[in-house]
């Protein structure tokens, strides 16, 4: 895993929605194999800038580099095939279909073959321990597993770089917990650069080799966790809201 | 040049009418969110209120708007309180579903009661001025479309200043912004959406009313004009009421001047054939932002 | 017990013209041609607004170009009906893509309307073209054939046969349609139709162009459609605007799918089952007294529909039972 270049660089990203600055000028890098965790207080614009990643947004100015590709203007489905899966803030699930026809349709993007889409679907389900779900209907999951089965079909896409916008909120701990050990397998297990939108601490920290900070719409640190946390300008956006950094 | 210039006049006279077909639609849809594919029926049932009351009364339709207009307002609090308000909880397919349903109903239910034979209110009080014209910078304006367009305009400015000023318009805003909020405001969003329905149907049942002075009432006219509020809406951009008012003398104009060069056939396709380009080009709108 | 009951309905579907042959009325035969026809169109339907979940109101103008493709072909070109028919589908499909593709970005009913602004437009372009004789329409020169193999060929049957063949024309169709449905329902299209219908953005996501998808989609329900318009226009022995443009060519192919139960393989041809006997039973009822043709039964397909869509959003098949009829 010696590659020179970056796998994902966001460069001056600037995202604006009328008069409100969502991201400012914000650069982040990315490389392979990287646990990259992305925290800020409310609104500091970190769903925005997956969105810039993913496609679903287009930056106003700067740039979105993905393997050396400029995707600042691709559509969404176009950088999924180029390696970039997503899961939403907002759990979102093809509700009418089973767990199995949700990871099969992820697993499509790689193959036309029924067949071989159904097989890696089962795997990646096996993997993501759902595979004991796989004819239930979507819609009727609990949220823990929706969430899970958002990542299996996010994973059926084999994917290079993979954004998990708060995929452990509304969990309970035993639940975290079990997220947070899937987190670690899909790292160990599949070698993907893994960027980890989180509110809660104790799970961003532990997790992330790098952790950037958001605060406003622009960045205010960017460094391994420990140095993160105790950073004074980290601290005092976070003030308002914890009433202090937690180490 | 002049012919020209005619058309254009003539288009702003006509898109002040329209304004009044589409604002009821903008409320309903971009207040609201809720889709109408029955608009349209509900203008035609305007037409034939101020043909029944014609012919069998003899009441001028500028007197009929009351009666008329206060009839299909109840029409539009039992379509949501019976039917909206249940499939408002489906998707936007339900939603389109129902309606076409009482299109179908609404639509045939004039055919059952009138037949499908074209009919005409006679002998009005607009029509009466119709040799009476204006002529501003060289261009004749007819007096009743006038008067019809200027009537249509204020009931257009009643309405917004209904919405923006008076409480019961924040309140509308107020639920299609936040129901939840809303509501602990001690607000009743099924009240609102009642209400905004029964608004948006008796405006659209008032412009038919108007616009029988000068078209042919029969059951089909409805579908045309809902794709024609339709269009305007979107055109004004996702419910704005002025941006209706400024994309409803765009169409006019478009129309008008679209006779001038094309077979009278083709006079509606030309508005429609915009629709789809806006829809290519900019689909927010052309007042909206996105 | 699903096998069997499928054998079973294929067993009456075949016997039935033959058994009402003997009532010599060739009545019931014509209903159930109708039945077929509008339970393909149906199919049809199923494609675009069933499982790609877009609401199109205006499929019918593909009714259209099929129809008069396979008219002109046969008044200038003397073509069989099936040759009408390959280059028709491909006309419409064609016609389809150019004309979809580009409004693929309107959302939920703004899409739907923009169907129905084309259905708007092909109306005066259907009355004035010279081309296809305008309003005036196309008769379509049909000599009685002399074998019952130039019959199958030219669709060229005559008298008492006429209805008892069509009937099968049409059954024929509508199993070649179930096996269309069959298998895009089990393809790759028909998975990502279905991803689009549940969460357009999250399909999106996962790497599906949804422009595409709604595009192939509403070009396979062209494909249906036109094949319907042609074996129908031959049936008519003419095509001319304001009968291949109405509405109703829209409108109950829809509701038949949506009764029957939206996204459902057998959908189409138990919603049509109900409605067609509906409408021709109102039409024996009232006869030729005053409410006779005054759209009675589209008041009461109206009823039907705003009921449906106020109890029961998912249609009949949401029902218990209606896992029968195969997956949503």
């Amino acid at each position: 895993m010696a590659s020179a270049g970056a796998l994902l660089k966001v460069e001056r990203c600037t995202k604006l929605f009328g008069g409100l600055v969502a991201n400012r000028d914000v650069s982040v890098e990315i490389t392979s194999g990287e646990i990259v965790g992305l925290i800020g207080p409310n609104g500091a614009g970190k769903t925005t800038l997956f969105n810039c990643i993913s496609g679903h947004y287009h930056p106003d100015q700067g740039r979105i580099v993905f393997d050396g590709h400029d995707v600042s203007r691709t559509r969404p489905d176009r950088i999924c095939h180029r390696g970039v899966a997503r899961t939403w803030q907002i759990v979102r699930a093809f509700g009418r279909m089973t767990v199995l026809d949700n990871v099969i349709c992820g697993a499509l993007t790689r193959t036309n073959s029924l067949g071989r889409a159904r097989t890696k679907a089962l795997a990646m389900l096996e993997f993501t321990g759902l595979r004991g779900k796989d004819g239930e209907l979507a819609a009727g999951l609990t949220l823990a597993d929706k969430k899970r089965l958002e990542i299996t079909r996010a994973l059926a896409t084999e994917p290079r770089l993979l954004l998990l916008d708060e995929a452990m909120s509304g969990l309970t701990p035993t639940e975290t917990a079990a997220a947070v050990d899937l987190v670690r397998r899909v790292h160990a297990d599949m070698h993907l650069a893994i960027c980890v939108v989180e509110h809660v601490m104790e799970v961003v920290m532990p997790l992330s080799h790098r952790v950037v900070v958001l605060d406003h719409g622009e960045k205010i640190a960017d460094g391994a966790p420990e140095v993160v946390v105790r950073d004074p300008q980290v601290i005092a956006a976070y003030l308002g809201e914890h009433g202090g950094a937690r180490a | 040049m002049t012919e020209l210039a005619q058309a254009v006049a003539n288009g702003l006279q006509m898109g002040l009418l329209y304004a009044l077909v589409a604002v009821g639609l903008a409320i309903i849809w971009g207040l609201m969110e809720m889709v109408n594919f029955a608009h349209g029926e509900f203008m035609m049932l305007g037409m034939f209120g101020a043909w029944w009351l014609s012919a069998t009364l003899g009441w001028d339709p500028l007197v009929a708007m009351v009666p008329v207009g206060l009839a299909i307002y109840v029409l539009g609090v039992a379509t949501y309180s019976q039917l909206m308000r249940r499939v408002q909880r489906g998707d936007a397919f339900a939603q389109i579903f129902a309606t076409v349903g009482l299109l179908l109903f609404l639509q045939n239910g004039a055919v059952a009661l009138f037949t499908s034979d074209y009919r005409f209110v006679s002998d009005t009080v607009l029509a009466r001025l119709s040799g009476t014209q204006l002529s501003i910078l060289g261009v004749k304006l007819g007096v009743p479309l006038l008067l019809a367009g200027l009537l249509a305009l204020v009931l257009f400015i009643a309405l917004y200043l209904l919405v923006d000023r008076t409480e019961f318009g924040l309140a509308l805003q107020a639920t299609s912004e936040d129901r939840d909020a809303a509501m602990l405001v001690g607000i009743r969003p099924q009240r609102m959406f009642a209400v905004a329905w029964g608004l948006g149907a008796a405006l659209v049942g008032i412009a038919g009313v108007i616009l029988a002075n000068f078209f042919s009432v029969y059951p089909q006219v409805g579908l045309s004009f809902t794709v024609l509020a339709y269009a305007i809406v979107a055109l004004g951009g996702f419910g704005s009421i002025l941006g209706t008012l400024c994309a409803a003398l765009l169409v006019g104009v478009v129309q008008s001047v679209t006779v001038v060069y094309l077979p009278p056939a083709f006079k509606d396709a030309f508005v429609f054939g915009s629709y789809l380009l806006i829809g290519l080009f900019r689909p927010q709108g052309l007042f909206g932002r996105f | 017990m699903r096998r069997a009951a499928l054998v079973a309905g294929l067993v009456v579907a075949i016997a039935y013209p033959v058994a009402v042959q003997m009532t010599g009325y060739t009545y019931f035969q014509t209903v159930g041609f109708l039945v077929l026809i509008y339970a393909t169109l149906g199919i049809g339907w199923n494609f675009i607004g069933g499982w790609a979940g877009q609401f199109d109101f205006g499929p019918h103008i593909f009714l259209a170009t099929g129809a008069y493709t396979a008219a002109l072909a046969a008044v200038h070109w003397s073509w069989s009906p099936w040759l009408g028919m390959a280059a028709g589908i491909v006309v419409s499909m064609v016609i389809c893509a150019l004309i979809t593709f580009p409004v693929t970005r309107l959302r939920g009913h703004y899409f739907a309307i923009a169907t129905v602004a084309m259905w708007m437009i092909a109306q005066p372009i259907g009355a004035t073209w010279e081309l296809i004789n305008g309003s005036r329409g196309l008769f379509i020169p049909l000599t009685p054939a002399t074998s019952s193999w130039e019959a199958i060929w030219t669709l060229g049957w005559g008298g008492r046969s006429k209805a008892f063949a069509y009937y099968y024309v049409a059954l024929g169709l509508f199993a070649a349609a179930m096996v269309l449905a069959y298998r895009v329902d089990r393809s790759k299209l028909g998975y990502y139709f279905r991803a689009i219908r549940d969460d357009q953005e999250g399909a999106e996501a996962i790497g599906i162009d949804s422009r595409v998808y709604k595009t192939l989609a509403r070009c396979l329900t062209a494909a249906v459609f036109a094949a319907g318009g042609v074996i129908y226009g031959f049936w008519a022995l003419a095509v001319f605007p304001d009968q291949v443009l109405e509405m109703n060519w829209a409108v109950l192919p829809m509701i038949s799918t949506v009764l029957g139960g939206i996204g459902r393989l057998w959908g189409p041809l138990l919603g049509a089952f109900i409605l067609i006997p509906i409408s021709q039973v109102m039409s024996a009822t009232l006869g030729t007294g005053p409410l006779a043709g005054r759209g009675l039964d589209v008041i009461v397909y109206g009823i039907i529909i705003m009921a449906v869509a106020a109890f029961r959003p998912n249609g009949l098949l949401s029902l218990p039972w209606a896992r029968w009829f195969g997956r949503g």
